[in-house]
Parts: structure tokens; sequence; C-alpha cells
């Protein structure tokens, strides 16, 4: 049972994107939507419960370990999220003329496209698939981008493709390196399967092993949006339609991540545990450093989101750097809690900038007054990605903290602790002065709509309850995870 | 064949890959660029049916022969056909001067055979003087990316940078999985089509290079 649904969890979004093209009708092109997103969903769900407890399921190129699950059960809480949230968003889309109604079947069609892409590169165990997949990320989602085919839209398409395509060959390029050392040792036939890797790595060569992990990690981190290759990131984030912003922000990053890590495991085996984390540490440095000023003076909201999601790139390679136990389950942690989190973030900046028709901050005042639960929504969202306790960031922030100090980086922990400090005072400001005070003329005074909201509330129920406690069966997922990567 | 032939073959066929990136470095009008990206590949396809014969792969000869087809004719014939078709009156224009591009160039090359002689037994897992050049061939790449303001370089830097990546992939000695190589080859494909349709996207609505807009800031 559990095998056969590696093979079919990718055709579910395929199919459901294929259905897309069949009809106009747009109620009908929203339930396929909602539907295939819930159908993942439930199979995952089912392959989730499988995983814990008959351990890993591989068939052929497919293989799904608990660290795969943690990625794979954030993507499709997404995407359902998602869903729901853009039966509304579309409808307004297509009243302002933002999104055309003919071209609407390809767009959700992309989306699942999009969708089934990631679900490979998560469930991807061959090294030459994950990268195939990953690059399939690319070429989806820049067409996504520049969807609503105005001159900036295209410009952040260009940029983000040209970026990370550059990025993934450095990426193809350090797998056929690891490749090359793995089948010297144990011949051709399964050298790029990441288990067969796994079971030789202690004999494969350091020295060959060590460029093909800084090719994998320049590489995959341009695409994961470590600084200084996160260029596409903040342009690629604030052009697209917002539903895809969320997914990008929320997941695709986090998915070139998962294949940072799978190298890191290699390497770390091959040429001792120091060697990775150390090149992570000084990218997650640099991120959370650079991203800093930027946020401060940043007038556009969703510019705002894709810088920030710099700096927790940043702070989940951080944790990773640290290492150790605790460290990587705080990184992994705060992978579900960013992702939750920022895409919220996303939706509710849609539904500012869809009300007040401008997405420069100084124009969005007053929410509080025309749409009391988005407002509130954002205020949690802010909270939380700031960091205050009792939100779920907090927890993960502070477990890659304690890592930190039990590994005595003391010069890294304090310039990621100035760098969280500036940006908490940066990000409330912002928030704050959105939230609060006498909405301007711009401002439109209709109700809030139920489906964005319904979408928006889910991720802030999964925020809240992850920041107050975290249920034992996650738990022992995200423990069991951490012993993939740690060993 | 005995195994110092292909080597030497394999060689011969790097020092060429090299010369034809230097000339799409100093190119100074696309057609040219063009002509090298596509001579570039067909060296490679050259080189995976020398390593074909020698190591009775057969799996070599699809290689081969998906390089010829893809890298070697179609996308340079795309890319001709956008270069006529958006009626290019600019040509290539290097951000920093030509002469500083030629000595980045050649202190990537030096450096890359600098690296891989400090690797000791990996050189037998991969023929000849293949990981060099195919490192060298990557990031001048990207250099051309880098220092080029107009879409299509851009893109002959990419194909470059992918056809060095191609090559040392080939020799690898145990060779490369096949589906995994006409996995690569498709995506590129895509990618290019996606790419070509921006460009012509944004040239009809603006009139403009897509890689010169830079209205996104800050």
């Amino acid at each position: 049972m559990g095998e056969t649904l590696l093979w079919i969890l990718p055709l579910i979004p395929t199919v459901t994107a294929l259905l897309m093209l069949t009809t106009r009708d747009r109620r009908i092109i929203s339930a396929i939507d909602v539907g295939g997103s819930a159908v993942l969903a439930v199979l995952t769900l089912v392959l989730a419960s499988e995983v814990a407890t008959g351990g890993p399921r591989v068939l052929g190129i497919f293989r799904l370990d608990d660290l795969g699950l943690v990625f794979l059960l954030l993507l499709v809480v997404l995407t359902l999220a998602v869903s729901i949230y853009t039966v509304g968003w579309f409808r307004q889309a297509v009243e302002v003329g933002n999104m055309k109604a003919e071209s609407l079947r390809s767009y959700f069609a992309l989306v699942h496209a999009f969708v089934a892409t990631m679900v490979v590169t998560i469930l991807a165990d061959n090294l030459g698939v994950l990268w195939i997949a990953m690059e399939g990320t690319t070429i989806t989602s820049a067409v996504l981008i520049g969807y609503h085919g105005h001159q900036h839209g295209l410009e952040a398409a260009w940029k983000y493709i040209i970026v990370t395509t550059i990025g993934i060959s450095f990426g193809l390029f350090g797998t056929v390196l690891v490749y090359a050392a793995a089948a010297d040792v144990m011949g051709g036939a399964g050298a790029m399967s990441w288990l067969a890797i796994m079971k030789i790595a202690p004999t494969l060569d350091p020295g060959i092993i060590r460029i093909g992990f800084i090719f994998v990690l320049v590489g995959y981190g341009a695409k994961a949006g470590l600084a200084p290759m996160h260029l596409w990131l903040p342009d690629a984030h604030s052009q697209a339609p917002t539903p895809v912003s969320a997914l990008l922000s929320g997941i695709l990053i986090k998915c070139a991540l998962l294949a940072i890590i799978r190298f890191q495991t290699i390497s770390a085996a091959a040429c001792g545990s120091a060697f990775p984390t150390e090149a992570l540490l000084v990218f997650g440095l640099i991120s959370v450093v650079v991203a800093t000023p930027f946020i401060l003076v940043q007038h556009d909201i969703k510019r705002l989101l894709g810088y920030h999601s710099v700096e927790h790139v940043g702070i989940v390679a951080l944790g990773l750097g640290f290492g150790g136990s605790v460290g990587t389950y705080g990184a992994l942690l705060h992978v579900v809690n960013h992702g939750i989190t920022k895409a919220l973030a996303f939706f509710c900046a849609g539904a500012a900038i869809a009300r007040y028709n401008s997405r420069d901050m100084r124009v969005i005042r007053g929410m509080f007054a025309v749409a009391p639960v988005a407002a509130t929504l954002i205020m949690l969202a802010a909270l939380s990605l700031a960091g205050t306790p009792p939100f779920s960031i907090f927890i993960s922030e502070l477990l890659v903290l304690r890592a930190g100090i039990g590994q005595g980086h003391w010069i890294a922990i304090a310039i990621f602790l100035a760098m969280v400090v500036v940006i908490f005072a940066g990000l409330l400001h912002h928030v704050g002065a959105m939230a609060f005070g006498g909405p301007t003329a711009a401002a439109g005074r209709e109700g809030e709509a139920w489906s964005p909201l319904v979408g928006m509330l889910l991720l802030a129920a999964i925020m809240v309850v992850l920041g107050l406690t975290i249920p034992a069966s996650f738990d022992g997922l995200l423990q069991r995870a951490t012993e993939v990567v740690v060993g | 064949m005995s195994a110092e032939t292909v080597h030497t073959i394999i060689d011969d066929l790097g020092a060429l890959l090299l010369f034809s990136m230097i000339l799409i470095v100093m190119a100074s009008q696309i057609s040219r660029a063009i002509y090298a990206v596509a001579a570039q590949s067909l060296f490679i396809a050259i080189a995976g049916g020398v390593l074909a014969m020698f190591t009775g792969n057969v799996d070599l000869w699809v290689i081969a022969g998906v390089t010829l087809a893809v890298k070697a004719i179609m996308l340079p014939w795309v890319l001709h056909w956008v270069v006529r078709r958006m009626n290019v009156r600019r040509e290539v224009e290097p951000v920093i001067p030509d002469a500083a591009t030629i000595v980045l160039a050649v202190a990537v090359v030096v450096m890359s055979f600098d690296l891989s002689t400090s690797l000791g037994t990996v050189r037998q897992a991969i023929t000849g003087n293949a990981l060099p050049v195919g490192i060298a061939l990557t990031v001048l790449g990207v250099l051309v990316m880098a220092t080029r303001k107009t879409a299509l370089t851009q893109m002959v830097g990419l194909f470059a940078s992918e056809n060095g990546i191609f090559f040392t992939a080939m020799a690898v000695t145990q060779g490369m999985p096949l589906i995994i190589e006409i996995g690569v080859s498709l995506d590129v494909i895509l990618a290019a089509l996606v790419m070509t349709i921006l460009v012509l996207r944004v040239r009809s609505t603006v009139d403009a290079d897509i890689a010169d807009l830079d209205r996104l800031r800050g």
C-alpha cells in the first residue's frame, strides 16, 4: 500500500493539472483545485502513518523517510490552504483585471504542475531525479511569476529563471562529482541513489566530495535564497500572484534546503561533519546580516516578506550549521514554522493589497477599522515572524540559539541575536502602522469574503497550536528526521 | 582503441572546448557566440561518440546523438531565429572591459586545473582532463552571463555552462544513467523555451531587452 502511494502521490497534482484544462467554468475549476489538494493531503496523511509505524518506504527512484515526510506534510498543508485561499482571491483578481478570465485554467494547471514537481523533489531518492525535478520547479514557477504579464513581473521572472538555472547548474555539477566518487567505489549502477551512497559514504574520496558539496551548496543555495545568491528572491516573491508567493516562500525554498541537507549528510559521512556545517554557518550568517537593512527600509509589503524569507532561510542554515541534534531539530522545526507563518503573512498581505489596491505600506493604514479579521491575523503572523513568544517561531529560534551556545559559537550568536532584535523592531513597526490608526481614503469598505479567511484561519490555527505545544506524533517525526541527518 | 588514445582524444577535445569558450567570451556579435556554442556542443557530441566506442556503453551513443540534435542543432537554430525575429540592433554589451573579462577567464582556467591536480584518486574516476575543463566551462559560462547585459548572450552563457557539466558527466568512467541525461536535456529544452517566450513577450510589449529591465531594486 505504502509503496504504491509513492507513485500515486506525484500523479495526483499532475492529474489535477490536466483536469483543469478540460473546463472553463470558474466554479468547476475551483472545485477541482480544492479537491485535488484535499486528496493529496489525505493520501499524504495515510502515507505518513505508514512511515511512522513501518519505517521508510522505497519504490524505485522514490523513497520517503521521516526527513522527507516533514517537508511533504508542510507542502500538502500549504497547497490545501492556498487552494482554499485562491477561491476568493482570484474572483477578486478577475474583477479588478489582474487576472484574465480566459487564461485562468492555465494558471491553475501550472500551479498544480508546480506542486507535482515539488512532490517529486521531496520523494526523489535518486539525486539525478532530484535535480531534474528541481529544474522542473524553476520552469513552472517562472511562468507563474510572470503570469500577470506586466513588465515588472516579466523582469522578475527573467531574473528568477536565470539566477536559479545557473544556480542549479552548479548543483548538477556537484551531483556529477558525488556520483563520480560513488561510482568509483561501487560501480555505476545505483551510484545515484542517496540511500546507496549513504551506505558507502565513509569510503568516498573526501577531496572530491568537498568540491561537490561546495558546488551543491552554492547551487541549491541559490534556489533556497541563501545570500549572496538571493538576488532573485525579493523580486520573484513580490511580483508573483499572492498564492504563488506563498508557495514559493513557504515550501519551494524549503525543498532546496532539503536537497542541501541530503548532500550535507553524504558530505558529513565522507569528510567529517565539521566541513559541511561550517560552510552552512557562513552562508547562514551572511543571509541574516544581508537581509536586515533591506527589511528596515522596505515600503513594498511583499518585498518586505521576501527579504524576511532570506533571513529565515539563513536561520535554518544556522541551525544546521550549529548542528548536533538540538540544532538540526530546531532547523527542521523552523522549516515548518516559517513555512506556515510566512504563507499566512503572504495571504494577509494579499488581502490588504486587494483592499487598498496598493502594495505600499505607507498607503495600507488602519486595517483594523476595515478588515478586523485579516488585521488580527497579520498582527499575529508578524508577532510570530518577529519571534515573540508564545508563537511557534520563537521556539525554533530558541532551539537554534541553544544549539549555538552548546557548541560555543559566540560570535555567530552575537551577530544572530543583534540582527533578530533589529528585525523584530523593524517588522513590528511596519506592521503596527498598517494595522492600527485611521484607514486611508484608498481603503475598500466591503466586508471580508469567507474563502480567503478560511485558508488564513487554517494556517493561523496550526501556527498557534505549534507555538503552544508540539504534538507527540509530530515531535516523534522530527526526532526521527533529526536522526536521519545527524546519524 | 587504447586507454591512452582515448585520454589524448578527450584532452584534445577539451582544448577545443576551452578555445570555443574563449571565442564565446570574446565574441563581439551575438551570432558568432551562437556559432561558437554550437561548435562546442558538436565537440561534446564527438567526445560522447569516442567514449562510446571505447567503453562499449550503448547509452553514450544515445547521449551523443541527443547532444548533437538538441544542443548543436536545435537550440542554436532557435537562438538564430530569435535574433532575426527580434531584429537585434545592439550586439553583445559587456558590463566590464573585454580585457578584464579575458584576464578573469584565464584565471578561472588556471585555477580549475590547479584545483583538480590537488585531487588524488578521483582522477581515475574521470577520463583525462575532463574534470578541470568541465569546471572551467561551467564557471566561464556564468562569467559570460554575469558580464553581458543582453538576454540572448546570457542564454548562450547558460548553454556553455551546461556543456561543461555534460562533458564531465560523459567522462565519468562508469557513465551517467541514461534516463538522467535524457531528463536533464529535456529540462534544458524547456528552460530555453520559457526564456525565449519571456524575451519575446517583453520585446513585444515594451520594445526593450528583458535583461536590461532594472525597475526592481532595493
